[in-house]
């Protein structure tokens, strides 16, 4: 978050940009806070954090600017130096770190496809999101913001304080990840193979 | 996307660049790359059969997240207590 500048809006305004740009985004908000918490209350109080931070810092949000992604901003930051660290759950390696390592602009498209679109298409939503939430949460992330979202990968360069080239590659790896995850439900329910014709 | 089709209208069933084909493909469906016409997708995609399926479980990957990774719904009082706080804070 940039610096405050005292003053910059008059009560008012601040009420009026609270009310009509930040507080339209509370269902994604929640959304987004659930699928990184997995619990209810704890995606609550980060909700609420969030918007309290918004509230405290109104000066420092510019208006015209996009309203959803510098909240999204402020709940994941809040997320990692909050949440993550009271988080019970072992600790995993930080993907950042690792990914540090590699070189995004030579990333490998491959065919991964023993997974057909009809057989995606024909999965319900509890897989679906089932395969979201076993992604480790730099990977989740991307996703969310990608395609739950829509954000544009500049938008999400900035949520997550990135470079575009680690936006690209890192979405790329997530559902390359998610496509392993989807392409073991289907063949376990059958959908992999052709249908057996007589 | 490549351009050396076969003569035919038949659909090839090897790309010999499937590495920047669906990095494209992947780039479009992703909505970064606004200049590519409808027209021009579907003649490339209908010359090659790789990048067809893979266009197509791409689309169909983020249509399900899209679609069927459904909302949380919001907790009922939740909006109304971060009023509430917002108003105390003031």
């Amino acid at each position: 978050m940039s610096e405050v500048q005292r003053r910059k809006y008059s009560q008012e305004e601040g009420s009026a940009i609270f009310d009509g740009e930040f507080m339209p985004h509370i269902d994604s908000m929640y959304n987004f806070a659930f699928r990184l918490t997995f619990d209810e209350d704890d995606a609550k109080d980060l909700v609420q954090d969030t918007y309290m931070k918004a509230f405290r810092f109104t000066n420092s949000f510019e208006q015209g600017t996009n309203a959803k992604a510098w909240l999204f901003r402020i709940l994941k930051n809040s997320f990692i130096n909050d949440y993550r660290k009271k988080s019970k759950k072992p600790a995993t390696v930080d993907y950042q770190e690792v990914e540090a390592f590699y070189n995004s602009d030579n990333e490998d498209y491959q065919s991964t496809s023993d997974l057909r679109a009809e057989s995606v298409k024909d999965m319900l939503g509890d897989e679906i999101s089932n395969a979201l939430n076993a992604l480790a949460v730099d990977f989740r992330t991307v996703i969310i913001l990608a395609d739950l979202e829509g954000f544009t990968y500049e938008e999400m360069a900035k949520i997550l304080d990135i470079p575009i080239g680690t936006v690209r590659s890192r979405l790329h790896r997530a559902r390359n990840l998610l496509k392993e995850t989807l392409k073991s439900y289907a063949q376990s329910m059958g959908y992999g193979k052709d249908e057996v014709e007589d | 996307m490549e351009n050396n089709n076969t003569s035919s209208g038949e659909k090839k069933q090897q790309c010999s660049d499937v590495s920047k084909c669906f990095q494209l493909l992947e780039h479009m469906l992703d909505g970064e790359l606004a200049d590519v016409s409808q027209d021009m997708l579907k003649e490339k995609l209908d010359k090659c059969q790789p990048c067809f399926a893979h266009f197509h479980l791409e689309q169909a990957i983020r249509e399900v997240l899209k679609t069927k990774c459904t909302k949380h719904p919001l907790p009922e009082k939740l909006a109304d207590s971060i009023r509430q706080m917002i108003q105390d804070a003031r």
